[in-house]
């Protein structure tokens, strides 16, 4: 309960701060919705009705590729989908209120089915959005030539007309569309604002950086994807029933296509542009293409080049861009926790061997991590290092031998169920969310310990006091309203350092942690490891080149050479060994 | 045996439409949404040059000459400052491909147009009569094929372009002008989507939408092949016989989407497609 008052009193917040205007605004859109058909001609009235209805598939378009960065031109099918079901229920069974809300319910539920099957298709680990897109461009094609293959049932090539539909009357379809899209427009707006919305935009920035934080990255976009699909499928029902005519070519790819259109000249990732840019050229669309369809079609398309080579950020780009408002969350330390240390192995390696067709990068592996320890990695560039991070946090790399994390297997798992076992990677080049802020971030790394809320942003950040104090050695927490895009390489790298830290793992794999950062912070940072690793009982495989930085920090080094494990033993044991030196001379000069 | 002929025209068929993108693929690894623009064009040199009074063998030429300039000019214009952004190009290529349909209906018109065959008649096959220009394309795509092995092994641009198409990076720091290598590639591959279009003016309808039904199949051939030519030879036989199947005995409304269909679930299943490595 207190967590509710909490929350109200954020979204409270949250409208003054984005001004009442926004509210104003909203009442105005409906005032005009709701009072315009006393002022519209008829033939007005039936075209903005359609114009708003695809304001809110332009919408669904916006949040898909603005957003999460999924390219799609099938949103006609799940319209068409929408719209065909709703016309072949009325058309073969009849009207009445049943079948109006039969119909309702199977325009939701069909297209949501066929949207999770697309997503299903589109999205799995390693596809690429090039994939995804490709696919989209099938489905509606596919399921045009379903409609001209059913012969009479669909209408084939013309279509169904003549159905009974729901008796509102022009104006009230128009009110109804018009509500409905400020709706649709206004909880889009929340959402995309909230924590949740932000998970969308990491997984357009950088999806693999997100699924390292444990984001689900393939189920939130098929999620997503289902649920736009069934908002397509109501604006398909929406669509039958005030226009009286179903098409093929609303489910056909040119729609599809005719979407992101009025996505890319409104402005991507903005909700209003979007909206905005399909009425606008809907509506213009009706009162010219009459007289000049062709140029009508070659002014849009110039407009659409242009403006993808010139203002990638549509209409709504040539304004002055908001800074990012509002105070930033206040960052709270979360009480230490020591892990569990009862085990003997938190990670087995056994007999690990990883190659590229004929070149062998790792071979006979063996490797045991105990909690607690902090083990450094050192060899020369070229031994295998960053590979053996990378086979052990990504369990569908082809690999022989075995790697077990907490006694489970990690074959075949992807990097969000091993971030869900307990291992938290750095990369080497920092890896964080380019158009976020540093608070945004550190949240993102928290998204497995705290759902995110759809509704709104949380006004405190929970991390682990070893990220805090990451965080306080290079003053990122002085900049936490700031934009990673400007931050130091430095800064990026601790920031990166931090976000692992604040997922709490087990096991921290880190590779190269503090190259870029300076000799003070460098040990800094080591004191903090130490600290964790030592005091907390997390493990810590480090991949470092400073020497004297390992002897300072490690209990035990391995040694990789040409993809070998030649060496595993305490620091002295390792650096006064002859074979070690031997490698490390060689070493030092390349 | 009439079926086996229809398949292997049929695979030689979807070879040809899907080499220029392929090309384009391999090198630039954007999908060029213009390739359906490309194919129209190349239709219509026959259009304009059987127009004039020239024969229709003379559009071959003309083809590869306006695909070529027009690939040029797109690359530079349109492609080039796109390099990073490869989504954003994808979509522009589209936007270039509206825009040049729409040009296409304003001086044409939206009528289909019929220019003379280049070849007419039939042979007979084994006592069979078959279409003469069918067994043309089949020799036209060997042609085609073996001139794409014979220029990335033999040519300096094809070592280049394989440099490209294996670590674009380490190419430009081996100091291969990346960027030409993209140009040329892009000229080619559209050279040869117009040449296509040319190929395909006796068998498909000529008229300014012409080049989008051909477009999605080709577009998941080349998704299903990769970087190889033996794949992409390999998928149009395999995915064409599946064509030519399913529009015999099922429904040729059917038959239209099998490529693209089979292909996606290819993928999904086996998501190196055909391509081995």
């Amino acid at each position: 309960m207190a967590d509710r008052a909490h929350s109200l009193a954020v979204s409270d917040r949250m409208f003054t701060r984005h001004g009442t205007g926004l509210f104003l605004l909203g009442a105005l859109a409906l005032a005009l919705v709701l009072l315009g058909p006393l002022f519209l001609d008829r033939f007005t009235q039936n075209v903005l009705t359609r114009s708003m209805i695809y304001a809110m598939m332009a919408i669904t378009v916006d949040l898909l590729w603005g957003y999460t960065g999924i390219l799609t031109f099938g949103q006609s099918a799940f319209f068409g989908a929408g719209a065909y079901a709703t016309a072949l229920i009325l058309t073969h069974i009849g009207g009445g209120m049943q079948n109006f809300a039969l119909a309702l319910a199977l325009s939701v539920i069909l297209p949501m089915v066929l949207a999770a099957l697309v997503g299903w298709l589109s999205f799995y680990h390693k596809s690429t959005p090039l994939y995804a897109s490709v696919i989209s461009l099938v489905v509606p094609i596919v399921l045009t030539q379903a409609i001209f293959a059913g012969g009479s049932f669909t209408g084939s090539s013309s279509g169904l007309v003549g159905y009974p539909v729901m008796k509102l009357g022009a104006a009230n379809y128009f009110r109804l569309a018009g509500v409905a899209l400020i709706l649709f427009a206004a909880l889009s707006w929340i959402i995309v604002r909230s924590d949740a919305g932000r998970v969308l935009v990491a997984i357009r920035d950088n999806p693999l950086r997100a699924a390292y934080l444990g984001i689900r990255t393939q189920k939130v976009q098929i999620l997503l994807m289902t649920v736009l699909g069934g908002i397509a499928g109501l604006c398909g029902f929406l669509y039958a029933n005030a226009g009286r005519i179903v098409a093929p070519e609303i489910a056909g790819f040119g729609f599809g296509t005719q979407m992101i259109v009025w996505t890319a000249l409104g402005g991507r990732a903005s909700i209003f542009g979007p909206a905005l840019g399909a009425i606008g050229i809907d509506y213009l669309g009706a009162q010219l293409s009459g007289s000049m369809p062709y140029v009508w079609q070659l002014i849009i398309g110039v407009l659409f080049v242009a403006m993808i080579l010139f203002v990638p950020r549509g209409l709504v780009g040539l304004l002055p861009r908001r800074k990012h408002s509002g105070a930033a969350p206040a960052l709270v330390a979360l009480p230490d926790q020591r892990q569990e240390s009862g085990r003997d192995a938190l990670l087995t390696v056994s007999g690990l061997r990883k190659a590229y067709g004929n070149f062998v990068v790792l071979d006979g592996i063996d490797l045991k991590v105990r909690p607690g320890e902090l083990i450094s990695v050192v060899g020369p560039n070229g031994a295998g290092k960053t590979t053996l991070l990378r086979c052990l946090s990504d369990g569908t790399e082809t690999i022989e031998g075995n790697i077990t994390v907490v006694d489970k297997d990690i074959a075949g798992r992807p990097p969000e169920d091993i971030v869900a076992l307990g291992i938290g990677r750095k990369f080497q080049v920092a890896s964080v969310f380019e158009s976020m802020t540093v608070a945004e971030c550190l949240r993102l790394a928290r998204t497995t310990h705290e759902r995110p809320s759809l509704w709104h942003r949380a006004s405190t950040i929970e991390l682990p006091s070893a990220a805090l104090e990451i965080l306080a050695l290079t003053g990122l927490n002085k900049k936490l309203g700031e934009p990673v895009s400007g931050l130091s390489h430095g800064m990026r790298q601790s920031l990166e350092l931090a976000m692992v830290v604040a997922m709490q793992p087990r096991l921290i794999l880190l590779d190269e942690p503090t190259a870029g950062l300076t000799k003070a912070e460098r040990t800094l940072i080591g004191e903090v490891l130490k600290r964790l690793t030592q005091n907390l009982g997390y493990a810590a495989i480090l991949i470092e080149h400073d020497i004297d930085f390992v002897k300072e920090i490690s209990q035990r080094l391995v040694v990789l050479h040409q993809g070998r494990l030649v060496m595993d033993g305490s620091v002295e044991e390792v650096v006064n060994s002859e074979l070690v030196r031997s490698i490390y001379s060689g070493m030092a000069h390349d | 045996m009439a079926l086996l002929l229809d398949i292997t025209t049929t695979a030689a068929l979807l070879f040809i439409v899907s080499a220029g993108l392929f090309v384009i693929f391999g090198v630039l690894k954007i999908i060029n949404f213009a390739h359906a623009a490309w194919l129209t064009i190349g239709a219509y040199t026959t259009v304009v040059a059987t127009r004039m009074g020239f024969s229709p063998w003379l559009s071959l030429p003309l083809a590869v000459f306006v695909g070529g300039l027009l690939g040029a000019a797109t690359e530079i214009a349109i492609v080039r400052p796109l390099y990073r952004r490869s989504l954003d190009a994808i979509l522009a290529t589209w936007g270039l491909g509206v825009v040049i349909v729409q040009i296409i209906t304003l001086t044409f018109g939206r009528d289909m147009q019929m220019p003379p065959a280049l070849i007419t008649g039939t042979v007979d096959v084994l006592g069979m009569p078959y279409s003469s220009y069918r067994l043309f394309l089949l020799v036209a795509a060997v042609i085609m094929g073996l001139a794409f092995v014979l220029v990335l092994e033999r040519t300096r641009l094809g070592l280049n372009a394989q440099a490209v198409i294996m670590n674009e990076t380490l190419a430009r720091a081996l100091g291969i002008n990346t960027s030409q290598v993209r140009l040329v590639t892009f000229m080619l591959g559209s050279a040869i989507a117009a040449l296509a279009g040319v190929l395909l003016t006796p068998l498909s309808s000529v008229d300014p939408t012409m080049g989008i039904s051909w477009l999605i199949g080709a577009f998941m051939l080349v998704m299903v092949s990769g970087t190889s030519v033996a794949a992409l030879a390999l998928a149009c036989l395999c995915f064409g016989a599946a064509q030519v199947l399913v529009s015999t005995w099922i429904s040729p409304i059917l038959g239209s989407v099998t490529v693209a269909v089979l292909c996606a679930v290819v993928l999904r299943l086996h998501p190196k497609g055909f391509a081995r490595g």
